[in-house]
């Protein structure tokens, strides 16, 4: 069956429709106008006409007056349109994240208004997340980047904006940190010299930092890391994101 | 990726030149002195060399040429002294570079160690501070280490002298065989990274494939990490020395000290050289065989014994202030201390990494102004440049020795001389806000300074510098002091005056005292001669701070040399009568008043930064301007602040 056969040109209505009749007929090996009614939520008189519509374009066929059956191109049209609503319904939902009513909600909408050329790249996005190595890791960063999940437990992409996070609690500075506190470094903000200077001394991410002791004005600050000590201006230390431990 | 370059044949004639390198005080200098038997200057707190030096390491059949270079973090080099490090790394002219790493900081070590193998030269990893690993229960398998990176691995304690064979084999096989390179599981976790350019944008990918190696590395051949508590006991002074409330009064009640042991213990062999110089001056008068009048006797007795041994006699005081200095800086306190004042240092927009160069300066303001190199931002440096004068010098300590005992009564010495040192520090203080706000304006900048665990200072560092600090000081006494005092003398005696006034006086029915009639007749010559004319000629311009030419005189010759306002004055009074250099003192009580004693001592601790002081600034700044406004702009407040105190102080009294 060529998969990429031109598929007859229909209203987001007759595409929900025909989606319909192929989801009941392969859960239940058979669509009765009763049951289209139900799954689309209408009364039994309105789907006739519809029906109607769909048997003219050639796509279904009554096999009794209650029942429809799919014929050749039909079955696969609304094969392609709901595979089409699969692939947004789990980009919706496992992918972004979403929880399972909206994303079947939205894959409803978003499978009739987006152009066939987004949605083709869009798949496309989806297989490679899927398939490529390099995806899955995206994918899986995505999900533990503290930007995207509360309380994610620790982001191993370090974007260099974590800016503007501030109203984000679960982000912290080595100048929040209390004396004979511990925290792990996220992230190095700032830019230039000092960037440099505190990722030379090995202050990289999953570092773990001690705060010392803080001079009375709050300034400098005295950190510990591994084995070796060092005073910094509050400044500095506030550009060291860290989750305290 | 193996290469099997064929080296030549170490050639006798050619030296196998050798660079040090590694993270600041990872040991460098001591390793460098140990094998050179220099006597560079080492101290317990980064940053403490700050250009290259070269030394001969006499390796039997092999002259080898060692290069210690100032400490860096990385090869992204920020502060003028990490360039020089970094410059030398990438373009220096060696055969094998020596990383010398601090043991009890491998991580970071290691790290720095990948960086520089990657700039291709034949390497030697060397783990300095192995005492210290080991005590703290740190195993590592130096061989196995060896054999992932590919390079001879040595371990060395280079304060003790330990390991200093092991590095000699491991230099001469890395300068005749090219590794094999890292083993292929290190490559891997490199991953390929490339050697960023300098001052190119921070990559933290980067820092995490190095720092992936360094772990794999330590993971493999750390046979038994160090104990978790093994800085138990810098942890525990630091929580008095470094403490919140108590730290800073601890440091100034610490520099208190300092200048106590320097004025208390050191009167007593002071007054044994003074008795001998005394002495020498009146036994080359008894046994002089010709005439007492002669020229050449004066020359001797009155220039160079007085004008030299004026300066001699506070030899022991001088010893005493570098030893405490050496001792602050060998044992780590410096840097508690850079962290203690950084609040303070940072609201007059200094920083924290201005303190020790400060400090460095109460020795002598060469090394001082040079170790603002270690300051990464221009505007600091050249702030801290331009304020470091006002740290009261080595060279300004005979002055104050000689002056403060002389205004001051014996209970309040001590604090007077910590109180001229304080003032200094706050005029720096205030001078450098002046600065920062005005020609200077800029940002805060950043502060980061490591601070390494205490350390006990050898002896060997210790007896070596206060031996050096003496020898030099002896040697500028008996060449540039002795070349000023001869100039001085003639300057003082010449051309003489034939025909006294005191002597018409007489003829004119006057009384006198024979002794009058002798201090009469020495005070004319000194007026008359050249001397005394240039101080006459000037006195309107000084007399405001109260000074007579006799000081205005002294006070010029201290631009050659601080030390020289001894000399000269000693010298003068030498040359009026029979007076000891030990003598000076009282002399100058009895003729000036105890506030004209203050303004001398502001305006020579303000003023007149020594011809040494002014070129070190200009090459350090890079231009004549920031030199001439420092000599211009210190000496101009210098007489603004005398005549200021002089004057009121005469209003109040
Ligand atoms: N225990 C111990 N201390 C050492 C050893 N080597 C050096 N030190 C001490 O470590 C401190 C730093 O030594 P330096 O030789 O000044 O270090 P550096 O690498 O030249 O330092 P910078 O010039 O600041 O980069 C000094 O206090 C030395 O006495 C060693 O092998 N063992
Ligand atoms: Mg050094």
């Amino acid at each position: 069956m060529p998969a990429n056969a031109a598929l007859p040109a229909l209203t987001p209505a007759l595409e929900d429709y025909l989606e319909s009749v192929f989801r009941l007929v392969t859960e239940h090996g058979f669509a009765r106008v009763r049951d289209i009614a139900e799954a689309r939520g209408v009364k039994p008189g309105s789907v006739s006409p519809a029906m109607r519509r769909l048997e003219e374009a050639g796509l279904i066929r009554y096999e009794r007056r209650e029942y429809v059956a799919l014929t050749d191109t039909g079955a696969a049209a609304a094969r392609r349109i709901y595979s089409r609503h699969r692939v947004l319904r789990r980009f919706f939902g496992t992918f972004l994240g979403l929880p399972p009513e909206i994303a079947e909600a939205d894959a409803c909408v978003a499978e009739h208004s987006l152009s066939a050329a987004t949605l083709d790249r869009l798949v496309r996005l989806f297989e490679y997340m899927e398939v490529c190595p390099d995806g899955r890791d995206h994918l899986r960063h995505f999900h533990q980047c503290s930007r995207v999940q509360e309380g994610a437990d620790h982001c191993p992409h370090h974007c260099p904006a974590l800016h503007g996070l501030g109203e984000r609690n679960t982000v912290m500075s080595v100048a929040d940190l209390r004396p004979g506190q511990k925290g792990r470094v996220r992230q190095i903000e700032g830019q230039g010299a000092i960037r440099q200077r505190l990722l030379d001394m090995g202050i990289l991410p999953d570092t773990t930092i001690e705060l010392a002791r803080i001079a009375p004005t709050g300034d400098p600050m005295w950190i510990r890391l591994q084995g070796f000590e060092l005073a910094l201006r509050k400044n500095e230390a506030a550009a060291v994101l860290i989750e305290a431990l | 990726m193996k290469k099997n370059l064929q080296h030549p044949p170490l050639s006798v004639l050619r030296p196998l030149r050798v660079l040090l390198a590694g993270n600041p005080n990872s040991g460098k200098t001591s390793l460098f002195n140990a094998l050179t038997g220099a006597r560079q200057k080492v101290g317990n707190y980064p940053g403490v060399t700050v250009e290259r030096r070269e030394g001969r390491w006499r390796i039997p059949g092999q002259d080898v040429l060692v290069r210690d270079l100032p400490g860096t973090y990385s090869l992204t080099a920020y502060s003028p002294e990490e360039r020089i490090a970094q410059d030398e790394l990438t373009h220096g002219d060696h055969d094998v570079v020596v990383v010398v790493a601090d043991a009890t900081v491998l991580r970071r070590s290691l790290m720095f160690l990948l960086q520089v193998m990657q700039l291709g030269a034949n390497t030697v990893l060397c783990l300095n501070m192995s005492d210290e690993a080991h005590k703290a229960g740190q195993v590592v398998d130096t061989l196995w280490l060896g054999e992932l990176l590919g390079i001879p691995v040595v371990e060395t304690a280079a304060a003790r002298g330990q390991g200093l064979d092991d590095l000699k084999a491991a230099v001469l096989s890395a300068a005749t065989r090219t590794g094999p390179g890292v083993s292929a599981e290190v490559a891997a976790a490199l991953g390929g990274i490339t050697q960023p350019t300098a001052g190119g944008e921070a990559s933290v990918e980067r820092m995490r494939r190095l720092a992936a190696a360094a772990d794999l590395l330590l993971a493999r051949v750390l046979v038994a990490a160090p104990r978790p508590n093994a800085r138990r006991l810098t942890t525990r002074i630091d929580a008095v020395l470094a403490h919140r409330l108590l730290g800073l009064p601890l440091f100034l009640l610490v520099m208190y000290g300092v200048f106590w042991v320097t004025f208390t213990l050191g009167a007593a062999p002071m007054d044994w050289i003074d008795a001998a110089v005394g002495g020498l001056g009146s036994l080359v008068t008894a046994h002089w065989p010709g005439s007492p009048d002669s020229a050449l006797l004066s020359l001797l007795v009155d220039g160079i014994i007085a004008g030299v041994g004026g300066v001699v006699i506070f030899l022991p005081n001088i010893v005493l202030l570098f030893l405490c200095l050496s001792l602050l800086e060998d044992t780590g306190y410096l840097a508690r201390a850079a962290y203690l004042t950084d609040r303070v240092l940072s609201r007059v927009g200094l920083h924290g990494k201005s303190f020790l160069p400060l400090v460095t300066g109460f020795g002598c303001s060469i090394p001082g102004i040079m170790a603002t190199r270690t300051i990464e931002s221009e505007r600091d440096r050249l702030a801290t440049m331009m304020v470091l004068p006002l740290m009261s010098c080595g060279a300004r300590l005979p002055i104050w020795l000689l002056i403060i005992p002389a205004v001051f009564p014996a209970a309040w010495r001590t604090t007077a001389m910590w109180s001229v040192y304080v003032f200094g520090i706050v005029l720096a203080l205030g001078l450098a806000l002046v600065l920062r706000g005005t020609i200077l304006k800029g940002d805060a900048t950043p502060f980061v300074l490591e601070l390494p665990p205490y350390r006990l200072p050898t002896l060997r560092d210790v007896l070596g510098r206060m031996a050096d600090r003496s020898l030099v000081y002896l040697r500028k006494a008996g060449t540039v002091i002795l070349a000023i005092s001869i100039v001085l003398w003639a300057l003082s005696t010449y051309p003489r005056k034939e025909h006294f006034d005191v002597d018409d006086a007489l003829a004119g029915g006057a009384v006198f005292t024979e002794q009058e009639i002798v201090a009469r007749q020495a005070a004319e010559s000194l007026a008359y001669s050249v001397a005394g004319r240039i101080g006459r000629a000037l006195e309107p311009v000084f007399s405001p701070l109260g000074y007579d030419w006799r000081i205005v005189t002294a006070s010029l010759g201290a631009f050659a040399a601080k030390e020289v306002f001894v000399s000269q004055m000693s010298i003068v009074y030498a040359l009026g009568d029979d007076a000891d250099p030990g003598d000076v003192g009282e002399r100058l009580r009895a003729d000036y008043s105890p506030l004209v004693g203050v303004s001398l001592i502001i305006f020579l601790l303000v003023g007149t930064p020594c011809m040494a002081t002014v070129a070190v600034t200009r090459r350090e700044s890079g231009s004549w301007r920031w030199a001439w406004l420092q000599f211009g702009g210190l000496t101009a407040l210098a007489w603004v602040l005398a005549a200021a105190v002089y004057n009121l102080g005469r209003l109040v009294a």
